[in-house]
């Protein structure tokens, strides 16, 4: 099982290019882990399409909110969490309010190579390892991230590698030293890589996986085709499709449903079923890790149901 | 104003004459091929043409059917299709980030010490690639440059796929603020300037200025970000010069924007943000490009009166109905998407359907530029018909 494994570390990070729903995905597995009685926390960073709103619950701009039970959200902002790590480091109240209101410090920030992307992950660590206050077990079982759709994945998670060796000494480089070590632990991180079944899409996740393996030295530990056209005509019935398309065939089927157009979709399904596959066995043979399938979802717009039918093809993946 | 009439033929014409061809869009909605295949079809059409992507996976060289593309621009074999070979000729290139401000570097350093001392700085080799907006900087950098190179008769620009794909025009500013030394020269050169770790304090005030940046980020790393800063004194002014010469590049009546989106709502949301900004910074612009749109499976199709009824097994003809409403709804949805653009953007978008196969060779990508280029459909129609 695929969930098995991932869901046994505490952290799941998902990365892909833009367009291929990861937002989507992220909220299914996070009521998969959810279905599974773990306590989730679902993170996005600086998100248009907001996690909670997907779920159903209130928004989470900065603060974890609680959208079900058993499964909160929080959107991270990177210039929020940069001003929680100054009143953190300096604790006196007035010294603290000096630095955010100086004029240096937001420029600073607002430029700083990486920093936010820093911050943001050194956040990210502080949630994997909090600690319920009286029983001192893990506040959260899993922590799903949807990482920033960056062109390139691995951009936002080489971060911690490029700002550790840049700054070998000080809170920074200390930081970062143990972000990366979080990311590269296999007993706590889970990387996930997130695809369509395109051409580009498919390309990148592989690439995605040689270069992560290369330069941060993390293998994935699962991948997840997301928007897949799934079989619906058997191999008769897609004999029949192209039968009646040859014979022209006339007629409707109901109301506003004419044959011939119907004959049309169904063909358009068919190919784009065979795309699916011819994709799916390409990053089959090329990814190491176990893979999942999510189907296209044909809907005006997602609702619960539908995350949590994504989420039931998770768990049975 | 009513919406923009005929942007194929807008469109076309800018391959033709424009010199330069920003393609914007956010991420995953097919820019890079959009780019492409405009760049192949001014190439075919006798231009000089270089394609230039930043995206450092590469998805270009995919587009183009190559493994990999370096960062010099290499020349790609037009020929070989069914057309004659090409007047013009097609070339591509990836940004290399890190060789480009080099390159910057050396231009802009008065003499060899003064560039051994940023080249060799510590931050400097590992973060200049990642400084925040450097790519997007870099590539205004690299246009500039390009554009100047009188071998290229159109250079077409593939943007950074940034969240708001945008950033870019304003990459240039938020680096020059950070490498603006005079704010951060001021907090740091009394400290760090003179000797290493010595700091003497001057006031009370900097003193607690230093010992707040210690805690919260610690000397060491100031250190190296002031030794940075002060290497790049005195280049100030020749960053700013360009800067001013890539926006006026940029809003130049001999550049343009294409702008592509996908058609789904939320891309589309974002698309009509882009637009907006575009028009507020008076950059010319040219076109919407909607990617990959779905077809509907009951447009054109024979009106079904007659009520007379298809003879067709029951399971199949309801997996038959199923398939053509999904598809039905998923037309209408990317059809009403599509509509707010035209009322709110003023714009008639140019609508790429969704093709049998993706795109990612030659072949698919002069298909492209067919379906959406009425030049490109003639020129493709008279080769077909045997005509000269």
């Amino acid at each position: 099982m695929l969930l098995d494994d991932l869901l046994s570390r505490r952290l799941v990070v998902l990365t892909g290019k833009g367009g291929v729903g990861k937002s989507v995905v992220g909220a299914s597995l996070a009521l998969a882990a959810r279905a599974r009685g773990k306590r989730v926390l679902l993170v996005e960073v600086g998100a248009p399409l907001e996690a909670a709103r997907l779920l159903g619950g209130p928004p989470s701009k900065g603060r974890v909110k609680e959208a079900l039970p058993g499964l909160s959200t929080v959107n991270l902002d990177p210039a929020t969490v940069m001003d929680e790590y100054v009143r953190h480091v300096v604790p006196v109240d007035l010294l603290a309010r000096r630095v955010l209101s100086s004029p240096i410090y937001r420029r600073f920030f607002s430029a700083a190579p990486g920093l936010r992307e820093l911050m943001i992950l050194g956040k990210i660590m502080v949630l994997e390892e909090a600690r319920a206050r009286l029983s001192r077990r893990p506040a959260w079982d899993v922590i799903v991230v949807d990482a920033p759709a960056t062109g390139h994945g691995l951009a936002f998670l080489k971060v911690p590698l490029v700002a550790s060796r840049a700054i070998p000494v000080g809170p920074v480089g200390h930081n970062a030293r143990r972000v990366l070590k979080l990311l590269r632990d296999p007993g706590r991180t889970g990387l996930v890589v997130v695809a369509v079944p395109e051409e580009m899409a498919v390309v990148e996740a592989l690439e995605f996986q040689r270069l992560a393996a290369d330069e941060l030295e993390v293998e994935p530990a699962a991948a997840v085709l997301n928007a897949c056209h799934e079989r619906r005509f058997s191999d008769p019935e897609e004999a029949e499709v192209l039968r009646l398309t040859a014979e022209e065939a006339r007629g409707s089927l109901e109301p506003g449903v004419a044959l011939p157009a119907a004959l049309r979709a169904a063909r358009r399904q068919i190919r784009r079923r065979r795309l699916t596959r011819l994709y799916r066995g390409r990053l089959k043979r090329g990814l190491a890790a176990p893979l999942a399938s999510l189907p296209f979802l044909f809907r005006e717009t997602l609702e619960r149901e539908d995350l949590e039918l994504l989420a039931e093809r998770l768990e049975a993946a | 104003m009513p919406p923009r009439r005929r942007p194929e033929a807008t469109l076309e014409r800018a391959l033709r004459e424009r010199h330069v061809l920003v393609v914007c869009g956010s991420g995953g909605v097919g820019k890079t091929t959009t780019a492409a295949a405009l760049a192949q079809h001014a190439a075919r059409g006798g231009r000089n043409v270089l394609v230039c992507t930043i995206d450092p996976s590469r998805r270009l060289a995919t587009s183009l059917g190559l493994n990999r593309l370096s960062g010099k621009p290499r020349a790609i074999d037009l020929s070989g299709r069914r057309t004659k070979s090409p007047r013009g000729a097609l070339w591509a290139m990836v940004l290399d980030v890190k060789s480009t401000f080099d390159a910057l570097v050396e231009r802009h350093t008065p003499d060899a010490a003064a560039r051994k001392r940023i080249l060799d700085n510590r931050f400097y080799r590992h973060v200049s690639a990642a400084l925040a907006g450097s790519h997007e900087y870099m590539a205004m950098e690299k246009l500039l440059e390009l554009s100047a190179d009188p071998q290229w008769d159109l250079v077409v620009l593939d943007t950074p796929p940034t969240r708001h794909a945008l950033d870019f025009l304003e990459a240039p500013d938020r680096l020059m603020d950070f490498l603006d030394t005079s704010v951060l020269r001021w907090f740091l050169k009394p400290y760090f300037a003179a000797g290493r770790l010595t700091l003497k304090v001057a006031t009370r005030t900097g003193a607690l200025a230093v010992r707040l940046a210690d805690r919260i980020l610690g000397l060491e790393f100031l250190q190296d970000l002031s030794e940075f800063f002060l290497a790049f004194e005195g280049m100030y002014d020749g960053f700013k010069e360009r800067a001013t010469r890539v926006h006026a590049l940029l809003r130049d009546p001999a550049s343009g924007f294409v702008l592509v989106a996908a058609p789904a709502p939320l891309a589309l949301e974002e698309a009509l943000y882009f637009h907006r900004r575009l028009t507020e910074k008076e950059m010319p612009f040219l076109a919407v490009v909607v990617n990959r749109v779905h077809p509907d499976p009951g447009r054109g199709a024979a009106a079904t009166r007659g009520h007379r009824r298809a003879r067709v097994p029951p399971a199949l003809a309801s997996k038959l109905v199923e398939t053509f409403r999904e598809q039905q709804t998923l037309a209408r949805v990317e059809r009403r998407a599509v509509a707010r653009l035209e009322v709110d953007a003023k714009e008639t978008p140019i609508l790429v359907p969704e093709f049998e196969q993706d795109v990612h060779d030659l072949k698919g990508l002069a298909l492209f530029a067919e379906t959406i280029l009425p030049a490109a459909r003639a020129a493709s129609n008279r080769v077909r018909a045997g005509a000269p």
